[in-house]
């Protein structure tokens, strides 16, 4: 009797881990994740670009911060690329290379892809940073750095967001003429 | 690690890694046998970026953490200072270059 349960419930666990697996390999749910996670890791370097100025936050809060922001710039890079390079080439970007604004591709996402390698480095430093407590960062005079790099992750996730931004409104007036 | 050696280790390797994502893929669009040799590697050359930029960066921040004398205060603030300038070379350089290169001004 026990068998038989065990292969039901192993039949219905791996039918939904497939049926997940396959919701996350589509398109609008990779895109989705790509841009979501992006913008809670910018509002996590922002949020800890504030906590730096101000001197305020526990060290555990901003590390827990940190750790965050670069996991969901992980994940932001995980899904975009799977996406990039499992769809964008075949699908997307030959729409935008036959309409009027064959740039986008050319110029915004060439950047935009090659941009985001820097980000993962850039935030990891910054985690490396909250390890210290506020007096050794103070002692150390580097707060103003820590700011000015907790800044520079969320700029640069901004402009790429601003560069995907092109990016899709190209696709689009591809589709429409 | 020190905690002071490991911010500098991995400044130092974030600046390499940046520079390093700069030049190659500057190098593969003006060269079309590297770019193919980049996708070989993992089916796309933008996969192969990725895992270099990854295994140099973790590599390096480990490697530079060994080196002595990492840890005192000039070399951190000096490694952070650079770390804020790179950053934004990178972005105008590849911003500057695929600009000139849709141009087609070489």
């Amino acid at each position: 009797m026990i068998a038989p349960s065990l292969a039901l419930l192993t039949f219905f666990l791996h039918t939904a881990l497939m049926d997940i697996f396959t919701l996350l390999q589509s398109k609008p749910v990779l895109i989705g994740l790509h841009l979501g996670a992006a913008i809670i890791g910018i509002d996590l370097f922002l949020w800890l670009a504030g906590k730096f100025k101000d001197n305020t936050g526990s060290q555990r809060s901003r590390i827990i911060t940190a750790l965050l922001g670069v996991s969901a710039f992980i994940m932001s890079w995980i899904s975009g690329g799977f996406y990039y390079v499992q769809y964008y080439g075949t699908l997307v970007k030959p729409i935008i290379k036959s309409g009027a604004a064959s740039w986008a591709h050319n110029i915004s996402m060439e950047t935009k892809e090659h941009i985001f390698l820097f980000i993962i480095p850039l935030a990891m430093t910054v985690f490396f940073i909250t390890l210290l407590d506020k007096a050794k960062i103070d002692a150390l005079k580097i707060r103003r750095s820590a700011v000015w790099l907790s800044s520079t992750v969320a700029v640069l996730g901004l402009l790429i967001g601003a560069l995907g931004f092109t990016v899709s409104a190209a696709a689009r007036w591809g589709l429409m003429n | 690690m020190h905690s002071t050696k490991a911010i500098t280790s991995s400044a130092y390797a974030a600046i390499t890694t940046i520079a390093f994502v700069v030049v190659i893929t500057v190098v593969g669009e003006l060269s079309e046998p590297f770019k193919e040799w980049l996708k070989g590697i993992s089916g796309h050359h933008w996969t192969t970026k990725s895992i270099f930029s990854v295994l140099l960066y973790s590599i390096l921040t480990v490697a530079l953490s060994f080196v002595p004398g990492l840890e005192r205060e000039k070399h951190l603030q000096r490694a952070l200072r650079f770390l804020l300038i790179v950053p934004i070379v990178g972005v105008l350089v590849l911003f500057a270059f695929y600009t000139a290169h849709y141009l087609k001004l070489f």
